[in-house]
């Protein structure tokens, strides 16, 4: 019975919430701040832990703060179940009022990122969508923070080869990857990176209806013999993968997956037989951290919100919250600048532009260790922040490597080159020349 | 009352076949032609413009070709999705490739592309029939999306794999890409499905579509009589996947904006034959009215919750959306098998003879 | 003269020089067949006997895994809710039969098929809302499936078997052998079989159509469970299972809608015959991921020769 209940509560304690804020909005300052989530459709497992994160962290601001200085955060959900034409709905149905807009799928993002300049609506995509994207003088609108799928694989890489790349020399490297946009990005980098360094790159790809029936990919794998396997799987590909893994034996320790490969929920069909596959991840979920102990005094102790079992020790959720936390700091660094309470889109597209997550930032909204310090310019709309191996062990992820950072001078040139071919393939597109880094 | 033919009499055949035989018919297709081209216009949001009537007339141009296929001449198909995708593939390389060529002629050109790749796939419906054919059209479909994944050139090596639409200008106007207008983009769409619907009315009422319907009413009594059955079989695939793959081009140049190979997955082709049979098969109208059914009810139905004030969350709707979608498939069904069309056709008649019933 | 090397020989030597990975290819494919083949079968014994294309089959199959699961998660022992889930199945059936079947007795088959997808869409909205969209896992180890592998080391390489794959072939086997003697030696098989003949003719000898109906679903659904229970315990149980409905449509084609060896034949065929030409022609010629349309264009070749598929009956037109 419980999970009915937990579903039929669910949306009652949600619309509660939002009574809740949405009443005194009408009196008080508020922002709408829309997140076009997928808790619907194959993708569902993963979407979420995120989106509850995202809500819970965004709902504890309200509850304990009033809002940012004042300012209520009005956090609305669109639901696309993952798919790019309700994608299109929903961006139509919350640009007039939203401020930002988080599009989630590599599909979606596409289709939202050249009518972002027009409708100059700011678009969040964290750890996903395009990995150009970075270059925030073509990309005037499009943020990545705080690491493109190009900085994942460059740290995955340093990894596994301890340090140096050129240990890879000769290796092979199976990527396995969804057969969609998403799974596609980091081929261009790798492509580069295998040439340079020399070691070969054989990506398998991994068709939307076979993410559950890998046998064929697996047993490529087992005649290919390579050294690593570098997983950048989503949904229900990652938990396919890894029991195929499991089953032909492959070494756990030459497996690792990129940021969304590495869901405690997914593993959890796996369990013991998983353990030692390490995930890259640019969040660390810290459960006793302050923000975390009043995400549940404030929302989920008083039943504002509902959440599974186990799951706020996730990685996704956490993750979520940390999602939110970019957003409000945005908000704040623009109410700061522009002296004013509620913020425009616009205005927090400079706040995003300009985030300072350093240290001392990080103490102050109770984050210490939950994410790596990182920054953003004009330029650079991804922050570049590093990362950490978390690896699997049978129960849950645990953090096993020190902070990793991307190898920038190879990715820069390959994010200019991209950006400008897409911006000539969709010319005339705005370049921001007044940014001068 | 309203719709009372009394007086109205026909004196030639040509008359009597005439398009609109009833005045009120085209009265009330005057009515609804004003609302498309002038009080929608006028009075739309972008997010009506995006949302709702551009979809509705790009699957309805989708489901029109499929029902000429499908309703028209009896060859059940499952493939809708792969040749839609064709003709956005085709119109996409036109406009990389010849920059400096009009748009409406690359859209209407597109077509010729996928009519080709449906004649090719079409060519089992001379030896395989009904539901052997319906799966035999789905060899097409997987095979193409596989192709437009694989085949990189199609989407000019860019490297996320998927189309991007580039904004290309028809008269100093932009009409593709993120600077079009909404009403512009919406204005092109109801051109060419008008375009497109006037010249299936009148191929489906002359003498090729009556051979159609000789051959999916029974084609051995068909061929008896003298039709050239794989004229038929193959003309209607042509013509079919023509319309189809001009809707396909419209789909992703002038609503979505970009397209990854996903997007003509199996989905969209069961979402076109839904407003299809929906609709009613062997109808011009129905695809339209199937469509406002089918692509607008659940926008609609997604807004309510909020209009009202009712406390729901977004997953909550989408799932309570999907069952009604699927209970409403069946409520349809049961009622009237034949489709919406149909039920236009019964409360045409009671309006004929109302208020004087037998 | 090297493509021609690559299509031709380089397949069948690297078979030959490897027999031990050939074997294992063969033995993924033989347990993929078994599951394309129950599907199928699923499909099969409905079209039989109503001639209605089940669309539903798919979700049917993660309806009750996910019935299945979600019950022994709620703390019902799994000895007690694999029969509650036969249960919540048979409800299922009468259901279809008295809200779907009943009021669509005599519509062109299209108007069933499309109703088969209205089943799939209700039911994917409604189990979204009961069980939630996250994966679950498969109680392999309540059901006392096996989870251990058996390795052996033919031609000096090493052949994997699991030992839950094997319960699956052997199950599958079990399964259909009861279902053949139902078939044709019961009386309610022998009437499902009268029916799937003539339904006029079945009618007038006293056969009641919804009872075989609620019979003939209540058996796609029991059907449904062991798929989901094999499929899901190599994958996990969501809704992404729905996909493999797609699955069975070649093996459909390929068998003939009507034969039930068709179905077993059939489904065997491409889940072997789709993993060696994606091990060995796929994967090094064509970029890999060919197993979503090969079993597609296999089966449309075939039929451009049998166009009633394998085993299905003759199709006979008379004007």
């Amino acid at each position: 019975m419980k999970r009915l209940r937990t579903n039929l509560l669910l949306p009652a304690a949600l619309a509660a919430a939002c009574m809740l804020s949405a009443a005194p909005a009408m009196s008080e300052d508020s922002v709408s701040l829309p997140n076009l989530s997928y808790r619907t459709g194959p993708f569902a497992a993963t979407g979420i832990p995120l989106m509850n994160g995202q809500r819970d962290y965004m709902t504890m601001l309200n509850e304990r703060d009033g809002g940012v200085n004042g300012v209520k955060l009005g956090y609305e959900e669109c639901e696309t179940g993952y798919s790019t034409e309700k994608g299109v709905e929903c961006y139509e149905k919350t640009k007039a009022t939203g401020i930002i807009t988080q599009p989630w799928s590599t599909g979606i993002t596409l289709q939202v990122l050249p009518k972002s300049n027009v409708d100059k609506i700011p678009i969040l995509a964290p750890g996903y969508g395009f990995s150009p994207m970075a270059d925030g003088k073509v990309f005037h609108w499009a943020f990545n923070m705080p690491a493109s799928y190009w900085d994942g694989a460059s740290m995955i890489l340093k990894n596994i080869s301890d340090g140096n790349l050129d240990n890879l020399k000769g290796k092979k490297i199976v990527l396995l990857h969804l057969d969609h946009p998403y799974g596609k990005e980091p081929i261009p980098l790798l492509e580069v990176l295998a040439e340079k360094h020399g070691f070969t790159l054989l990506p398998i790809p991994v068709g939307l209806k076979e993410m559950q029936n890998q046998s064929a990919q697996w047993l490529q794998i087992r005649r290919e013999k390579p050294d690593f396997v570098v997983m950048w799987g989503w949904g229900a590909m990652n938990a396919g993968a890894l029991t195929e893994a499991a089953k032909t034996k492959f070494p756990m320790d030459k497996f690792v997956g990129i940021w969304w490969s590495g869901h405690d929920g997914d593993m959890a069909s796996v369990g013991e037989a998983g353990k030692g596959y390490r995930s890259i991840s640019w969040s660390v979920p810290v459960s006793d951290s302050p923000v975390m102990q009043d995400i549940k005094k404030y929302v989920l102790d008083p039943k504002k919100t509902e959440i599974g079992e186990g799951e706020f020790d996730w990685v996704f959720y956490q993750r979520g919250v940390l999602i939110s936390m970019f957003t409000v700091e945005g908000i704040k660094a623009a109410q700061e600048h522009f002296d004013t309470k509620v913020v425009t889109a616009e205005q927090l597209r400079w706040g995003l532009e300009n985030l300072k997550i350093d240290d001392a930032k990080l103490a102050e909204i109770g984050m210490t260790g939950m994410i790596a310090p990182f920054s953003t310019s004009c330029a650079n709309h991804a922050g570049h922040a590093g990362g950490w191996m978390l690896e699997w062990d049978g129960a849950k992820f645990v953090k096993v490597s020190d902070l990793l950072q991307a190898d920038e001078s190879v990715i820069e040139p390959l994010v200019e080159a991209e950006a400008k071919k897409y911006a000539e393939a969709n010319a005339p597109w705005p370049i921001n020349e007044d940014c001068k880094m | 009352m309203l719709y009372r033919t009394a007086g109205q009499f026909k004196t030639s055949y040509a008359a009597d076949h005439a398009l609109f035989p009833v005045r009120q018919d085209a009265w009330l297709l005057g009515v609804i032609l004003l609302f498309a081209f002038v009080i929608f216009p006028l009075t739309a949001s972008e997010f009506t413009f995006k949302a709702l009537l551009t979809p509705v007339l790009v699957y309805s141009l989708a489901a029109l070709g499929l029902n000429i296929l499908t309703g028209y001449a009896g060859q059940l198909s499952l493939g809708t999705g792969a040749f839609m995708g064709v003709g956005a593939y085709a119109c996409f390389k036109l406009i990389t490739i010849f920059p400096e060529m009009n748009v409406l002629v690359a859209i209407l050109a597109s077509g010729f592309f996928s009519a080709a790749v449906g004649v090719a796939f079409g060519l089992p419906s001379l030896r395989i029939k009904g539901f052997y054919l319906a799966i035999a059209t789905l060899a097409a479909q997987f095979f193409l999306v596989w192709l437009f994944e694989k085949w990189a050139w199609l989407c000019n090596y860019s490297s996320s794999g998927s189309i991007q639409v580039p904004t290309v200008e028809m008269f100093g106007t932009p009409v593709f890409g993120p600077n079009a207008l909404a009403i512009v983009q919406y204005y092109f769409v109801l051109g060419v499905v008008a375009l497109i619907t006037i010249a299936a009315i009148n191929i489906t009422r002359g003498r090729i579509g009556r051979m159609w319907k000789a051959v999916r009413d029974m084609d051995i009594a068909a061929e008896l009589v003298g039709i050239n059955l794989m004229k038929a079989k193959l003309s209607a695939f042509a013509v079919s996947s023509y319309v189809v793959g001009v809707a396909g081009a419209l789909f992703v140049f002038l609503w979505r904006g970009a397209a990854e190979p996903v997007a003509f997955d199996i989905a969209l082709s069961f979402r076109v034959l839904f407003i299809a049979i929906i609709g009613g098969l062997g109808s011009v109208l129905g695809n339209f009215l199937g469509a406002i059914l089918i692509v607008a009810l659940p926008v609609i139905l997604n807004t309510l919750p909020a209009t009202f004030g009712i406390p729901i969350s977004s997953a909550m709707v989408e799932h309570l959306n999907t069952m009604i979608v699927g209970a409403l498939i069946i409520a349809i069904l049961v009622i009237e098998p034949h489709g919406l069309a149909r039920f236009w056709q019964i409360i045409r008649e009671k309006l004929i003879m109302w208020p004087f019933p037998h | 003269m090297d493509f021609l090397n690559s299509v031709f020989v380089k397949p069948f030597a690297d078979m030959v020089a490897a027999p031990d990975f050939l074997l294992q290819v063969l033995w993924e494919g033989l347990v993929a067949g078994v599951l394309y083949a129950l599907i199928a079968l699923g499909f099969v014994l409905i079209y039989k006997s109503s001639r209605i294309f089940n669309f539903a089959q798919g979700i049917m199959v993660v309806f009750a895994a996910l019935t299945l699961v979600g019950l022994h998660e709620k703390g019902v022992p799994a000895l007690l809710a694999l029969p509650l889930t036969l249960l919540v199945m048979y409800l299922l059936a009468v259901a279809v039969e008295r809200v779907v079947l009943r009021p669509l007795i005599n519509q062109p088959d299209m108007i069933l098929f499309m109703a088969t997808i209205g089943i799939t869409l209700f039911l994917i909205g409604f189990g979204e809302i009961i069980f939630g969209g996250e994966n679950k896992v498969m109680i392999t180890e309540a059901l006392y499936i096996p989870t251990g592998s058996f390795e052996f080391e033919p031609f000096g390489g090493f052949l994997l078997i699991e030992q839950k794959d094997l319960t699956a072939v052997v199950g599958a086997g079990v399964l259909v052998a009861v279902l053949l003697l139902f078939l044709n030696k019961s009386r309610i098989g022998r009437a499902i079989r009268a029916l799937g003949d003539d339904h006029q003719a079945a009618l007038s000898v006293g056969i009641s159509l919804s009872t075989i109906w609620v019979i003939v679903w209540f058996i796609a659904g029991v059907i449904a469970l062991a798929t989901g229970i094999v499929w899901g315990a190599r994958a996990g149980v969501s809704f992404a299972l729905e996909v493999i409905a797609y699955k069975a449509l070649p093996v459909l084609m390929l068998g003939g809608l009507e034969s039930v060896t068709g179905a077993i034949v059939g489904g065997l065929a491409i889940g072997i015959l789709e993993k060696l030409f994606e091990i060995y022609w796929g994967q090094p010629l064509l970029g890999g991921n060919t197993e979503s349309w090969f079993a597609f264009v296999l089966a449309l070749i075939v039929l451009l020769f049998r166009p009633q598929g394998l085993f299905g009956e003759r199709i006979i037109e008379r004007v």
